[in-house]
């Protein structure tokens, strides 16, 4: 029986740079939840790409994408919201589409490119055009739904580069916020659309 | 010099941390060797822990430590504590397991035995008022009315009010039964104000709890460092929440830090902090480990607070020109298993506010259930009023042939309007300004209302238009806050803000009142939050839209006291007398002489040569001990301003916002579409015109989603909530709204206050609510709904059946 | 045993690259396995910890369950692992299927439709708030239903066909490929089986622990929609002008499901109707498709009358619980729409 292995990375671990098993969530005693592999089940210890980096981690099988960046890459702009797929505030690319990280499995994921609100600023520091409008028209309050948005937004932008102002709004309609301002959190994605296209 | 900063948009500080996810919420947080803990809740409405068998959990590696409510700290007046013997609702937390990961925790706690003695339970306040209903605690159902003539803060007694089987014969025409009152009011001569009356209506609404549901829970972490609590957690308030925790877990305010830079909104279920804090607090001493605590938004919705619903009949007379000439308005508020606090005297007040009526009476029962907490959430009591007698508004309106905007208009207060019954004095209180009028004609002419009007009641298709307007107030505003800066020898002011990070950004508008006043640049300005050992000022809780008015206050006292010590310093150094410098530039200089002076940087190094009261070694007699510690702290770091907010005010401050709707509704499928939305201000100076509008807006969405589709659900039978999470609770959501809303404030100056501002946050929400809900009833005609929400359940069985087919006294549906 | 929500149980996860890897899998964990699609509904159950599979199969890795291809005379077949998102970008489907594309385009949201397949959508398990609470009803192996007391909260509840549980369906799309007279294709045990759209679902009296006809040990592959009912101009065919309707009643524009809705595919010569396909949902524990109602207006003309008598066809028999009784009207009236349409409203004018 053939069990699919996709792509697995091939590129260099920077540094041996193995997340730990040992970190934070997930790191009971294995053999005393079944933890053991069975056969044929998926390997834990798997390469993902996130930000354009190829990160070893040691991934439970029932972990989602939301843990593994929380707890295991320490990319903890990703937000739970309320972890059932109910607000977007933990959305991220994958393969430039957005998805709920909080009900994807991270195992489910190999191979794909992931992309956080950590990946979108270059690296010295300059904000992504959508982060830019979303600063110039101080687009939210709490901001704890930004992250998703801003992720949900880039997506859709992939997509559709120049939608109206109802587009958008269906665009990111899988984003809650509950300052609940979604005319000026709308307005400032507008903004960032019209940043993207003049970049 | 530049203009103000006050009035003008800017970007706040902490946005590019926050759009770049580098912005640290409590979640964020972690410790070497962190624990996890989650939480056994009870699966009973009411009972009593019997025995806890927790030796198989023990048992399991990875376990480290369990608490329950004996390892908490006994709280005065019995007040709630995180974890409890005797739950008093479903969801309630029973114990807490710490253990080196989640799932860990999670079977440990499948293995816990907990064995509960069933006992009697109420989920609605009128079951638990019958004869023979079921109390929600054994020794009562309902809070009193604290003693007369006690302090303010005096806990209200628990009461046992049941009524007659006489007192519900009301009740099937859906009138709200009105048996004995716990509290009560009156001011004016009610019989008269009825039987002058051209038109008297007698109307029921009820107003349905949501949860508050902020995006980020109530997930904290805290650790133990040489006899400290450390913890991470989400609050409204920071200063006012460190002292909070350490009550809840029997410290002293010294020995707790607290460290929060960034909340993921509360709406005012983090007002003071949360009291579950206490659970990674207690358990991280127990497990000698930090503890990370995360709630699920199921969790939050049994322990995260929710506003208080209540059912209110409304008797209200009218003279033909549409002026109230009497209101009596009672009250049946359920405020869950906790309390005593309740919204219905600030509902009641409210109503007494806005609607200006000659005489009224308040009567009131504020009564217990076994369902999930209430707390104050964004407009407490003021947007339940709004609901209860909107709806007569309207009817009257429409019956009376007078126009919805000349109804409100007419009722409005203006100036230094009395509301309330008379105090102590025999006076009764008054606001300190209201500009409604004004504000209803600005937004009637925005909005188009004659054409919208025109239009209301059409039908085209299987579609009717209907347009609403509501008046939303609160209050708005405290005073005798502290404020604490350091101009330091880099030239720069640092200002001390204890307010917590809900992105208002009232926390830094604040820091520019004080720029203002020092006529320092803002580039040159720091403000330091979120975090008790950075030395904060004691701060009002940012509840209640208090916040803007009452920091902007303290930091205009703080940034003069530091002014004035600039002048004296520079008189001492310079000659003459301190009246005789002024500011500018970053410099205090001689007037009429510029070049004669000193730089802010030259005045903060001599502030501290000269100390004592300069640089914060000597502090004023009046401020509070918080505040005298933080500034103990900073002294010597530069010239000191710190003082308290002494100004005088006459009477007491309210913002309002009118609500302007217009809706869509579909008679073959009872859906109703917000068309356009447009909420105008009457808040006082607009501090941050972007930020103020966002709150306009937003508060008026929290109200929208209200009308048309946010509740809580309980089965009355087993008493579980069922609504638990998003998906069943509905908050609003982007589609739901029309894609632009409109907002704009008057920006005409409160004369009681120094800057002039006055708080926004809440009035929008009454607003929001009311005026969808009015544009309903202008489109359907009156009597289609008598609760909230309004969905296409009760729009259908009404116009199905000629009348409203649903029982509207039933709370939790 | 204490309840403890929101942490998933640990369970082996398994990728198989073909259906006869997944079904091998299946027939090794028996009632132990757990077919995992788009995972929006699973994660649900798995994160309440209700339901505790030994083995999670994940599908997502089987290269023949994706994507939309052409089939028979003008038809598409669309592969269950297939997202919602593709569906509704498709150009055939937006063309000839807009019918589908508007039924999955209402579903939940942006991300959800970009991960939800439509075979995971057809196959959810209802969302009756008491069962998905994980009490012991009817549906879950009990012998009361918490929904259908004096006091329950029922308002999404059954009106029609309830028998003990009174849950309903919850799949957008579903009504919309019984409309169009789609066939799921079975992959069992013993072989491929082909059966009928409307006869995958169950009620409660059929089986009252499934929403499916899927057995453990079967999968849906693909689902295929014939030519028959595609979209097209009068004289096209033949066979007079093909329409559609599709309308969806909820209380927020996002997320929700149906309160009630209903899909339609109905060809017409001139004003006369002369086939129709006509289906509602959200009024019992499978969607209905009104057999006796398409009879009835077949051969009469499209207009209000004939939108009466089959809106109040549609609603005979229907019961009624303490909070639903306003999807009675619900029902009748999207019936009549679909019959006689909507008229688009102007107030600019």
């Amino acid at each position: 029986m053939s069990v699919s292995r996709r792509n697995f990375i091939k590129g260099v671990i920077a540094g041996g740079a193995v997340a730990s098993s040992g970190a934070y969530l997930f790191r009971g005693n294995a053999p005393l939840f079944g933890q053991t592999s069975a056969p044929g089940s998926v390997e834990r210890l798997i390469t993902l790409r996130i930000n354009g980096q190829a990160r070893r981690v040691d991934v439970m099988k029932q972990e989602t994408l939301a843990m593994t960046l929380r707890y295991k890459l320490g990319l903890t702009g990703t937000k739970l919201g309320c972890d059932r797929a109910e607000c977007g505030a933990c959305t991220v690319l994958v393969d430039d589409v957005p998805h709920y990280s909080c009900s994807v499995l991270t195992h489910t994921i190999r191979g794909r490119s992931v992309v956080t609100i950590e990946g979108l600023a270059s690296p010295d520091g300059t904000l992504h055009p959508v982060q830019q409008a979303v600063v110039d028209e101080q687009g939210f309050q709490c901001a704890f739904c930004m992250p998703g948005f801003v992720m949900a937004a880039v997506g859709f932008f992939k997509t559709e580069p120049n939608p109206t102002r109802e587009q958008l709004a269906h665009g990111i309609s899988g984003n809650l916020c509950r300052c609940q301002d979604y005319d000026k959190i709308l307005t400032s994605l507008m903004r960032g659309g019209e940043y993207l296209r003049n970049a | 010099m530049a203009d103000k900063l006050v009035g003008q948009n800017y970007i706040p500080v902490d946005l590019v941390a926050k759009v770049t996810g580098k912005a640290r919420y409590a979640e964020d947080f972690r410790a070497d060797g962190m624990l996890f803990t989650k939480l056994l809740v009870s699966p009973m409405p009411h009972a009593r822990v019997r025995n806890i068998d927790m030796s198989a959990a023990l048992a399991m590696p990875g376990v480290k430590a369990i608490i329950t409510a004996d390892d908490l700290p006994m709280l005065p007046n019995n007040a709630e504590r995180a974890l409890t013997n005797e739950p008093l609702y479903v969801g309630e937390p029973i114990l807490a397991v710490a253990a080196v990961d989640e799932l860990t925790a999670a079977e440990a706690i499948e293995r816990i035995l907990v064995d509960l003695e069933p006992l009697p339970f109420v989920v609605d306040p009128l079951q638990s008022l019958r004869p023979g209903g079921n109390n929600p605690r054994t020794n009562g159902n309902a809070w009193g009315a604290p003693p007369p003539n006690t302090p303010p803060g005096t806990p209200a007694p628990l009461e046992t009010m049941k009524w007659t089987e006489q007192d519900f014969n009301d009740e099937d025409a859906g009138h709200l039964p009105m048996g004995k009152a716990l509290e009560e009011w009156a001011f004016g001569d009610l019989e008269a104000g009825f039987t002058n009356a051209a038109l008297v209506l007698d109307e029921t609404f009820t107003v349905q709890s949501t949860g508050h549901h902020p995006m980020e829970t109530r997930s904290a972490m805290a650790y133990w460092q040489n006899g400290k609590l450390y913890i991470h957690a989400s609050t409204q308030s920071v200063a006012q929440t460190q002292p909070a925790i350490a009550r809840w877990c029997g410290l002293e305010p010294s020995q707790v830090v607290l460290i929060c830079e960034y909340t993921g909104g509360g709406f005012g279920s983090k007002g003071g902090g949360a009291v579950s804090m206490s659970i990674p607090a207690i358990l991280s001493k127990k497990a000698n480990a930090p503890v990370m605590m995360r709630i699920s938004r199921e969790e939050e919705s049994f322990i995260g607070r929710a506003r208080t619903n209540m059912s209110g009949r409304a008797r209200i007379g009218f003279a033909k020109d549409g002026r109230i000439t009497a209101l009596d308005l009672f009250i049946v508020q359920d405020t869950g298993a906790y309390g005593p606090l309740g919204d219905h005297r600030s509902a009641g007040l409210a109503a007494s506010l806005i609607y200006q009526p000659p005489a009224m009476r308040w009567r009131a029962v504020n009564m217990m259930t076994n369902t999930p907490p209430r707390t104050q959430q964004r407009s407490p009591g003021p947007m339940q009023a709004n609901g209860i007698i909107e709806p007569v508004m309207s009817k009257a309106a429409r019956q009376l042939g007078i126009d919805q905007v000349e109804i409100r208009s007419i009722n409005s207060p203006s100036g230094k309007a009395l509301f309330g019954p008379a105090g102590p004095t025999g006076q009764r209180p008054h606001i300190t300004s209201a500009f409604i009028k004004e504000a209803l004609a600005r937004g009637a002419e925005q909005f188009n209302w004659p054409m919208r009007k025109a239009r209301s009641g059409q039908r085209k298709g299987s579609k009717i238009r209907g347009v609403g307007v509501t008046v939303g107030p609160h209050g708005a505003g405290s005073i005798g806050w502290d404020s604490l800066m350091t101009i330091r020898p880099d030239g720069k002011l640092y200002v001390q803000s204890g307010v917590g990070n809900l992105g208002t950004h009232s926390l830094i508008d604040l820091a520019r009142v004080a720029a203002d006043e020092l006529a320092m640049p803002w580039q040159k300005v720091e403000v330091i939050w979120g975090d008790t050992s950075k030395g904060l000022p004691w701060t009002c809780l940012s509840v209640g839209s208090q916040t803007t008015h009452a920091m902007t206050r303290a930091n205009h006292a703080g940034a003069n006291d530091a002014k004035r010590k600039l002048q004296e310093i520079a008189a001492r150094d310079l000659g003459g007398s301190p009246d005789d410098y002024e500011l500018g530039n970053e410099r205090v200089y001689r007037r009429g002489a510029p070049g004669r002076g000193l730089t802010y940087a030259q005045a903060a190094t001599r502030a501290i040569e000269l100390g004592g009261k300069y640089d914060g070694h000597e502090l004023p007699m009046d401020i509070n001990p918080m505040t005298r510690g933080s500034a103990t702290r900073l002294a010597g770091l530069g010239l000191m301003g710190v003082a308290k907010d002494n100004y005088p005010r006459d009477g007491v401050t309210y913002s309002f916002v009118i609500g302007f709707a217009e809706v869509e509704v579909d008679v073959e499928t009872g859906h109703v579409t917000l068309v356009d939305y447009l909420g105008v201000g009457d808040v006082g100076t607009v501090v941050n015109p972007r930020s103020l509008l966002a709150q306009i807006k937003g508060g008026s969405c929290l109200g929208i989603a209200h009308a048309l589709f946010q509740k809580s659900v309980v089965d009355p039978k087993y008493g579980h909530s069922l609504a638990r999470r998003f998906h069943y609770s509905k908050p609003l959501t982007i589609l739901d709204i029309p894609a632009t809303m409109n907002a704009s404030a008057l920006d005409m100056a409160d004369p009681e206050t120094p800057v002039g501002a006055r708080g926004v946050g809440e009035p929008p929400v009454g607003a929001g609510y009311g005026s969808v809900m009015n544009a309903i009833s202008d489109a359907l005609g009156d009597d289609i709904f008598r609760r909230a929400p309004v969905t296409a359940d009760l729009i259908l069985m009404s116009l199905e059946h000629g009348r409203p087919m649903h029982d509207p006294l039933r709370a939790h549906v | 045993m204490a309840v403890i929500r929101d942490v998933m149980p640990a369970f082996e996860l398994f990728q198989p690259a073909s259906v006869s890897d997944a079904q091998a899998l299946l027939k090794r964990y028996g009632g132990e396995a757990w077919l995992l699609a788009g995972g929006l509904d699973s994660f649900d159950w798995l994160k309440d910890r209700i339901k505790r599979p030994a083995a999670v199969i994940d599908l997502s890795g089987i290269a023949d369950l994706k994507g939309i291809k052409p089939w028979g005379d003008g038809g598409l077949e669309i592969g269950a692992m297939t997202t919602l998102t593709e569906i509704v970008r498709h150009p055939v489907v937006r063309e000839r299927y807009s019918i589908l594309l508007e039924a999955a385009e209402s579903a939940a949201s942006p991300q959800i439709r970009n991960q939800g397949t439509v075979g995971g959508n057809v196959t959810q398990d209802t969302r009756c708030w008491y069962y998905r609470a994980g009490w012991s009803c009817y549906r879950a192996g009990g012998n009361i239903c918490y929904a259908d007391t004096p006091q329950a909260i029922n308002r999404e509840h059954a009106i029609l066909e309830a028998d003990r549980c009174v849950a309903v369906n919850p799949s957008d799309t579903a009504p919309a490929l019984i409309a169009l007279d789609a066939q799921m294709v079975i992959r069992t045990g013993a072989g491929e089986q082909v059966i009928a759209a409307e006869d995958y679902f169950v009620g409660p009296g059929t089986d009252i622990t499934r929403m499916t006809v899927l057995k453990p040990g079967s999968l849906l592959t693909s689902i295929r929609i014939p030519g028959t009912w595609a979209a097209s101009a009068e004289g096209s065919g033949g066979a007079g002008r093909v329409q559609f309707y599709f309308e969806k009643i909820r209380d927020r524009n996002v997320w929700d499901f149906a309160l009630v809705s209903v899909a339609s595919a109905m060809a017409t010569t001139g004003t006369t109707i002369d086939r129709i396909r006509l289906v509602v949902n959200g009024v019992a524990a499978r969607p209905l498709r009104l057999a006796a109602v398409e009879d009835l207006v077949r051969g009469k003309p499209r207009n209000e009358a004939t939108a009466v008598i089959a809106g109040n066809l549609a609603i005979e028999g229907a019961q009624p619980l303490t909070f639903n009784g306003y999807k009675v009207p619900l029902m009748r009236n999207l019936v009549k729409r679909a019959i006689r349409g909507v008229e688009d409203v102007d107030w600019t004018s």
